[in-house]
């Protein structure tokens, strides 16, 4: 589907009320109430469970028909190991960035991306 | 005398080494949006109103692979559904608030304001809502500009797509990283990862990432649940893990 750029104005705002209203709802019931136990449980793991699932999505999965291309795009999967020992040691995310994006320009001169 | 800086300042230094971390990532960003069809003025739209790296890439890499509004709309959501965890271990700190400052505080709550926010909360008796909202501010500034940048930047120069669309997986193994606590959550990690790739192969979609999430984060609920009632809190599975860092760490998690 190609969209015009009214349409992208309308996904911007419609994005705006999908990212709004998960920061703002528990804000407002949580500033006069406690926090019921199980949702704080069951939350704590909905974090790490999405990420690890959209960084799977981008390098193990072609994207254009949905196959598992196991070492396909070797040059990311070396790259994202080095972003996790930086990530581990330097707990910056501007380190870890910047060191993933060198490492993968650098990994796609020799293998596949 | 030269030791009185005004709040601002104050704060402005403890948000500077956030701020700086935003700038290759806005960049990449900008760029990504621009490759995706967004004018600057959209792009500049979308920093101010979303502010979130990952839901930014997240549009940029949907648009370019076609992905229909409802689509992109649905990832958002469960990709924004974390914030709700945010939000709920902050809110104890912004009792006595107004609505309008909670809506602008909700406006701009961000993964790495958070951190720093929430470290602040808990260390420092003087810092206040106030104060964590000019945290909020000040990325956000940071962040739009940086957005902005990138996509004039894309206006001028080509770039493989296929390396700047890596600072968002880079960004995500960062942030699960930092969600690593004990072994539990290598393990809930790793069946998620297992789950994503079968779903994603047998359903054909991003929904196979909404699967994935929900399943993985329901056992990792159940096992924790079992593991505490049973008297396991100091096993094996739930002993905490402490990174060697080098640096000063900022808990993200809500403990």
């Amino acid at each position: 589907m190609h969209m015009s750029s009214m349409d992208h104005l309308i996904l911007v705002l419609l994005s705006m009320v999908v990212a709004f209203l998960p920061r703002f709802i528990p804000l407002r019931i949580f500033s006069t109430r406690e926090i019921p136990q199980w949702f704080n449980e069951w939350m704590k793991y909905v974090p790490v469970s999405l990420f690890t699932a959209l960084v799977v999505k981008d390098i193990f999965i072609n994207t254009k028909d949905y196959s598992f291309i196991g070492l396909g795009y070797l040059a990311k999967i070396v790259a994202a190991v080095i972003v996790i020992g930086v990530a581990y040691r330097s707990r910056s995310m501007g380190l870890s960035v910047v060191f993933g994006l060198i490492a993968v320009a650098l990994l796609a001169l020799v293998l596949p991306i | 005398m030269e030791n009185v800086k005004p709040r601002w300042r104050e704060v402005l230094d403890i948000s500077m080494p956030l701020c700086l971390s935003y700038i290759p990532i806005g960049l990449a960003c900008g760029i990504l949006l621009h490759a995706a069809g967004f004018s600057w003025i959209l792009t500049t739209l979308v920093s101010l109103l979303v502010f979130s790296g990952g839901a930014q890439f997240m549009i940029a890499s949907m648009l370019v692979a076609n992905a229909p509004m409802h689509t992109i709309l649905i990832m958002l959501f469960f990709l924004e559904l974390r914030y709700a965890l945010l939000g709920s271990s902050l809110s104890q700190y912004m009792r006595g608030t107004s609505k309008k400052f909670l809506y602008l505080f909700a406006a701009s709550l961000n993964d790495e304001n958070y951190a720093v926010n929430y470290l602040k909360f808990a260390t420092d008796k003087g810092w206040t809502p106030k104060d964590a909202l000019m945290v909020e501010h000040y990325s956000l500034l940071f962040w739009t500009g940086a957005n902005l940048i990138g996509s004039l930047i894309g206006n001028m120069i080509n770039i493989n797509l296929d390396i700047v669309d890596f600072a968002l997986t880079a960004l995500f193994l960062y942030m699960i990283v930092m969600q690593i606590k004990n072994v539990l959550t290598i393990f809930i990690s790793l069946l998620s990862a297992v789950l994503a790739i079968i779903a994603m192969v047998l359903i054909k979609s991003t929904m196979g990432l909404v699967v994935a999430t929900l399943l993985a984060s329901l056992v990792g609920f159940m096992v924790e649940d079992y593991l505490v009632k049973h008297g396991h809190e100091k096993g094996f599975l739930l002993k905490k893990i402490k990174p060697k860092a080098s640096r000063k760490v900022i808990s993200k998690s809500g403990e």
